[in-house]
């Protein structure tokens, strides 16, 4: 029998017992960290900075809207067909709230208080609404409104735009809301 | 490959392990380095011929293998990834010891026919003790070739070396071995 054959027939006995304990218990200390989570919240950052920037523009046009009204006198927009501006505004805004209350708020990224903020009543809404009962046809609350219309569906359409390039999905989706 | 096919089979290291070890499942880490860490010690043990060194190059080769997991292709074999990485860490640590593994001018080498070494009764110990006592490049390479199973195409590129020089040290080594075994048992 030669050296290679004596070796592979008595392999066993040419093995030692694994190594002590504390190889694990160093190693323990040097395990990478869970990196899917930190990645998810670099990822979830990334893909949804803009979405942080929803509420402080809305609160920004908000403040906005409130000191356009205090202070511009001399109203030089005139929108013909108040009303018919207004009802094509909400459709629109709500058939893009729709579309965006369907989508998982993990891929949204959208969390509930920024989803109130979205809502086409909200507290913005409501406080021009109260302006306006109490100074009807007052030009300058209802060019405020509009402008609140045309700022919240500037908004929802940038979202689902931004959805869209991230998800990969048919452009049909978008063209039928659209 | 010889790495313990029970204790593999015990716990077997499944796509599942990996996956879970790549999501940073500190469970499926301890359950892979118990999966590998008899067999890769023992390498190590065998490569550096210390019990204290084989524990310090395991622990660096496993950092290694942790935090490389998601560069092991799909298609590739955990074990012989983890053994590569294993091997080119004990292989590291013996260049620092200032191992070289150099070319041999003489490099006439022959397949020994008809060798049997029973005349020297072999024994475990005596053998072990043995390769114990080669040089450090010609236990390497008979490590390599006997117990981890290489070619020794293999061993040449590990070592960078050409592969007639390693079948040239790989036969002078067993002729070591042969020597050292017969003067002890002559001894005895």
């Amino acid at each position: 029998m030669n050296l290679e054959e004596f070796i592979r027939q008595n392999r066993s006995g040419f093995e030692e017992e694994g190594p002590r304990p504390d190889v694990w218990a160093a190693l323990e200390k040097q395990l990478p960290k869970p990196k899917q989570e930190r990645g998810k919240v670099v990822m979830m950052v990334a893909k949804h900075w803009w979405k942080a920037a929803i509420l402080v523009a809305l609160i920004v046009n908000a403040g906005l809207l409130l000191k356009y009204m205090n202070t511009r006198q001399e109203v030089a927009v005139v929108i013909p067909e108040i009303q018919e501006m207004e009802s094509y505004y909400s459709a629109r805004i709500e058939q893009k709230l729709e579309v965006l209350k369907q989508l998982p708020v993990s891929e949204t990224g959208l969390d509930s208080l920024t989803m109130k903020e979205l809502e086409l009543r909200n507290d913005t809404y409501t406080m021009l609404e109260k302006e306006l009962a109490a100074n009807p046809g007052n030009e300058r609350i209802r060019a405020a409104m509009i402008r609140y219309y045309q700022m919240k569906l500037e908004l929802l359409e940038k979202i689902l735009e931004e959805h869209d390039k991230y998800t990969n999905d048919s452009p049909s989706t978008k063209k039928d809301v659209l | 490959m010889n790495l313990y096919p029970d204790n593999l089979e015990n716990l077997p290291v499944t796509d599942q392990i990996v996956a879970r070890c790549r999501k940073g499942d500190a469970r499926a880490f301890h359950d892979l380095y118990h999966a590998y860490s008899r067999a890769m010690y023992n390498i190590c043990l065998r490569m550096t011929g210390h019990q204290a060194d084989a524990e310090d190059v395991l622990q660096e080769a496993f950092v290694q293998v942790f935090k490389n997991l998601d560069n092991l292709a799909s298609d590739s074999s955990l074990t012989a990834w983890v053994k590569r990485i294993v091997v080119n860490h004990c292989l590291s640590y013996l260049r620092k010891k200032k191992v070289y593994f150099e070319e041999v001018e003489d490099q006439e080498w022959k397949q020994e026919e008809g060798v049997d070494e029973s005349e020297h009764t072999l024994t475990v110990a005596a053998v072990k003790d043995a390769i114990g006592q080669l040089p450090a490049g010609y236990r390497t390479v008979l490590n390599l070739y006997i117990f981890e199973d290489y070619s020794h195409r293999e061993i040449a590129g590990l070592l960078g070396i050409t592969e007639s020089t390693v079948k040239t040290q790989y036969m002078r080594a067993k002729e070591k071995v042969r020597q050292i075994v017969k003067l002890k048992s002559k001894t005895i």
